[in-house]
């Protein structure tokens, strides 16, 4: 079986790269530049007062916190609100040490021991960046796993302000320098949370993902 | 069986009497047509936008046997395994068996229109696999047993209380037409499939070149799901999907949302490139692209059409086009409707089936102008119909007709002379009770549309009046 499938597979493959490569012989037309390009995005000046605004479109809940300690209260208060049940939370030290200020009756999954439970009520990642222009978090296999930022009804990303770049391009020169799309299987750029627009074009919100996402900010990293 | 020729007229003038069905179809469009139009201003400008885009996609397209490979190599590298189908069936093989290998019971999809394209649910149903359709609109055309309607919006054909009705008789315990109800129900029936099936199946928007990654955009997170809990992850994708650089997202991101649906950028754009690596948390042990030619690469040997093979699978020429808007998506009869459709299908499929499909359009260009990869579509269209009769025999009496036209429009005096004769011939024929019959050679036109006054003064006449010049 293994072995058949692989003298098909290299036999397609030389066959579709050999079609390609005659196809391309003959040069197709290009639009031009203009000789002036123009700029396509606006520059983004203020990427706090930028990321504020666009949570507020995207329906991100963003909350400016002053250091690691008002953060961990914060994320406290939020957990304290939800319905009882698994939270889980990735293995990050800074994580471990928000969880211990808490009152100890919430059951965590840390993500050292898997993936969240499906009835998990909430996930509390890291993120790899904070992106301004979009109002956007992305984040990465090393922030949990995939399913951490999919899985519960509640996403809380905390974050810190030298996390901001300010627009997408940035966002991925950043990704570059720091070899994270190499290391990692998995990376999303995600913007506010779940929603729909398949019945009539009219969105609602929560479809597969999570209903809420909240954005902890703590403006010292102490 | 008739022809998909005749198919499509009949279809056309059913959908385009169908009053319920345009109301429906066109507050989609309007909702659509309102969030594109206040989503521009994200934009400082959005033809510059477009004219990069199409110099992304112009570099992967005109360089594809290299990016694939470099592609291929960086999959490898990351453990996941790439698969080259040259046409649907060894696609549909490929998969099938290993599902069969892998013992695969349930598969969850997420919306993904070349899986359309090859049929793939019907054969993994065949096989007694369970296929899950799991973003919302797919899910509801599932239900219904059809086809998507529109390559962005599957159920955009449907109004609330329908989809309300079908899932009454499906899914039971719907108590009102809510949107919200409905998402709430769909997502509760699909979740089990979610995190009992053994294998997901997604498209790709985009294939990255430098990092050996598929790029994946959704809003609802199904797709997210889909390739987050099951053991196996297979990505199918046509060879175009790729681009060279993942920097480029920074531009593609954004000029799709704004292009498929007005939004600033898509919630979930997610970037997936091998199996879960030792370090990870979680993720598929297997991870298999599939990438697939299927006429693709005759087309990319079409110099002049080759720009086709940029499109992103937005959807915003089928919105745009006046003829999509009244036929509807299902009269097109095939994966891929609307303009973008009647371009891509004859020449995927070949043959002589496909061939109504380019004339189909008014040439009006909404599709070109909207297009966020500058595909020069209404000229395509154009140039198929002209290859089209090039190459089958025309009817005698229409070579006449064109001959005996291009005779008459090679000389000024000639189009005057037989316009007024035509003019003076066409009152006569009135005025002995004839308009309207099928000896008026306006009758086709007619029939349908109000019969313009026959003019007393041609245009000539009126600009010599007028200017006192014939210059």
């Amino acid at each position: 079986m293994e072995q058949t499938n692989k003298v098909a597979e290299n036999a397609g493959r030389e066959r579709i790269l050999a079609r390609i490569r005659a196809a391309l012989r003959e040069p197709a037309p290009k639009h031009s530049a203009p000789a002036a390009p123009e700029r396509i995005f606006a520059a983004v000046t203020n990427p706090l007062e930028r990321f504020r605004e666009e949570c507020s479109k995207n329906n991100t809940e963003f909350i400016v916190v002053a250091d690691m300690a008002a953060a961990a209260a914060s994320v406290g208060d939020i957990v304290a609100s939800l319905p009882a049940g698994e939270i889980f939370v990735q293995d990050a030290p800074s994580l471990r040490a928000m969880t211990r200020a808490w009152p100890r009756e919430r059951s965590i999954r840390w993500s050292a021991e898997g993936g969240p439970a499906e009835t998990s009520e909430a996930t509390i990642t890291l993120a790899e960046e904070l992106v301004a222009q979009t109002g956007s978090v992305f984040v990465s296999a090393a922030c949990g796993g995939r399913g951490a930022s999919v899985v519960a009804p509640v996403h809380i990303v905390v974050a810190q302000v030298g996390q901001f770049v300010p627009d997408l391009e940035a966002a991925f020169a950043r990704l570059r320098e720091r070899n994270t799309v190499a290391q990692n299987s998995f990376l999303c750029l995600i913007t506010g949370s779940s929603r729909t627009a398949d019945i009539e074009k009219i969105i609602v919100m929560g479809a597969h993902g999570p209903r809420r996402l909240v954005v902890v900010l703590a403006l010292s990293s102490q | 069986m008739s022809s998909p020729a005749q198919e499509f007229l009949r279809s056309a003038a059913i959908k385009s009497a169908d009053q319920k069905h345009r109301q429906i179809v066109r507050r989609g469009i309007d909702h659509y047509e309102s969030a594109v139009e206040r989503n521009r201003a994200r934009f400082s400008s959005w033809e510059a936008a477009r004219q990069r885009a199409h110099e992304i996609k112009w570099e992967a397209v005109n360089n594809l046997d290299k990016y694939l490979l470099e592609f291929e190599a960086r999959v490898k590298e990351r453990g996941g395994h790439v698969f080259w189908a040259e046409n649907s069936e060894q696609a549909r093989l490929y998969i099938t068996d290993l599902a069969a290998r892998a013992g695969v019971r349930t598969v969850v999809k997420s919306k993904s229109m070349v899986t359309e394209e090859i049929h793939l649910t019907s054969a993994l149903e065949e096989k007694g696999i369970q296929v899950f359709e799991t973003d919302l609109g797919e899910f509801i055309v599932q239900l219904r047993n059809e086809p998507p309607y529109h390559i962005m919006t599957p159920a955009m054909h449907l109004s609330r209380t329908d989809i309300a009705d079908l899932f009454r008789e499906k899914l039971g315990e719907i108590e009102s037409d809510d949107p919200q109800e409905l998402v709430a129900a769909a997502r509760r029936a699909l979740r089990k499939a979610f995190f009992s099936a053994e294998m997901g199946i997604s498209g790709a928007n985009f294939l990255v070149a430098d990092s050996g990654m598929i790029a994946l955009t959704t809003n609802e997170g199904n797709g997210r799901l889909g390739t987050s809990l099951p053991r196996i992850h297979v990505a199918v994708a046509g060879i175009e999907k790729m681009i060279p650089r993942t920097e480029d997202l920074a531009l593609l991101w954004p000029t799709i949302a704004q292009a498929a649906v007005g939004q600033s950028i898509a919630c979930y754009n997610t970037l997936l490139g091998g199996p879960r690596s030792a370090n990870e948390v979680d993720g598929p042990e297997e991870f298999h692209v599939v990438l697939l030619d299927n006429g693709r690469s005759e087309l990319l040997a079409n110099a002049e059409q080759r720009d086709v093979l940029h499109c992103i699978r937005c959807g915003a020429c089928l919105n745009a086009c006046p003829v999509f808007r009244t036929v509807g998506g299902h009269t097109y009869g095939t994966t891929y409707p609307g303009p973008i459709g009647s371009v891509l299908t004859p020449n995927l499929r070949g043959g002589e089936q496909f061939q109504h499909l380019p004339f189909a359009s008014s040439l009006c260009g909404a599709c070109t102008d909207v297009c966020p990869v500058k595909i020069d579509l209404h000229h395509h269209l154009l140039h198929n119909r002209r290859d089209i009769v090039d190459s089958t025999s025309r009817p005698a009496v229409e070579r006449l007709g064109f001959q005996l036209w291009r005779w008459m429009m090679m000389s000024a005096r000639r189009f005057a002379l037989l316009g007024s004769a035509g003019r003076a011939a066409l009152r006569l024929l009135y005025a002995i009770g004839l308009e309207g019959s099928v000896l008026d050679p306006l009758r086709p036109w007619t029939k349908v549309h109000a019969a313009p006054a026959i003019p007393a003064k041609s245009f000539r006449t009126l600009w010599r009046e007028h200017r006192g010049t014939d210059q």
